[in-house]
């Protein structure tokens, strides 16, 4: 279960005015996920953080930090 | 997605959780009163096992809001032609032996053939947790049988010892199977409560 790392991910979302199942569709998977990792329960895979950092363009460390 | 249709969706879980459930409780209580013979009981199981496919089916459902992926659409596929094979296999078995006093050879051919189809419901799942390429539900798959595992074993185990103490009765090795079946939905409840997601089931 996540809570060790905390991320941005709500607010970067918000800023380009993505859904949540838009984002999920970016990164080819469920939506269910996105929000899982967004509410902090769940801390994704180094592979899938490098997607999500892909996606907004940006290093991970500037999307997830250490709690 | 609409409010009415999210609305519908969150409400089709429990009522389809609920109806299983009570069919589930009411075949057991026939079956444990002596209402009812082990093979009737077998064959009644299928209500609350349809139930419970369709509970997993609302949950896993596609909508704007649930995506089932590819890998869940393939295992329900698999689980409802493995369900079908059981049922006739089961009604072949009871039919078969119930009317003729058939070799060793034969009963034993007839016999194994209903757990061969619940086996190949065990191979759905481990196929599911191969191909699930989506990790987060991936991990609540495996975590989901991980419960059931442990609550069919911890059921074998109690039973076992309460049946070598003559305490309960002799009860059929495949209602372990059941138990781990069981064992998969609140693994599912305890995925919504835990993760907020139900995960593949």
């Amino acid at each position: 279960m996540g809570g060790a790392v905390k991320n941005r991910l709500k607010v970067l979302r918000a800023e380009r005015s993505w859904s949540q199942q838009d984002l999920a569709d970016r990164l080819e998977v469920s939506r269910q996920s996105v929000n899982a990792i967004e509410t902090g329960r769940y801390d994704p895979s180094l592979p899938l953080a490098f997607r999500i950092a892909d996606v907004f363009e940006m290093a991970i460390e500037e999307i997830f930090q250490r709690d | 997605m609409s409010a009415a249709a999210g609305k519908s969706f969150t409400k089709s879980v429990p009522f389809w959780a609920g109806l299983a459930f009570g069919t589930f409780g009411a075949v057991m209580g026939l079956a444990l009163t002596g209402a009812i013979n082990a093979a009737t009981t077998m064959i009644l199981m299928i209500v609350p096992a349809g139930l419970f496919f369709q509970t997993m089916r609302a949950a896993s459902s596609k909508s704007a809001c649930a995506v089932a992926g590819e890998a869940q659409r393939r295992y329900l596929k698999r689980v409802a032609i493995f369900s079908s094979a059981y049922l006739v296999v089961l009604a072949l078995q009871v039919s078969l032996l119930a009317d003729a006093d058939p070799s060793l050879a034969v009963r034993a051919g007839i016999s194994v053939l209903p757990g061969l189809a619940v086996l190949g419901i065990f191979w759905a799942i481990g196929r599911l947790i191969v191909e699930e390429q989506d990790e987060f539900i991936r991990m609540l798959v495996v975590r989901q049988n991980l419960v059931a595992t442990a609550l069919a074993l911890g059921f074998a185990t109690l039973w076992g010892f309460l049946e070598a103490g003559e305490v309960v009765p002799h009860l059929e090795a495949y209602w372990f199977a059941v138990a781990f079946f069981f064992g998969q939905f609140v693994g599912a409840v305890s995925n919504k409560l835990t993760f907020g997601s139900w995960g593949a089931l």
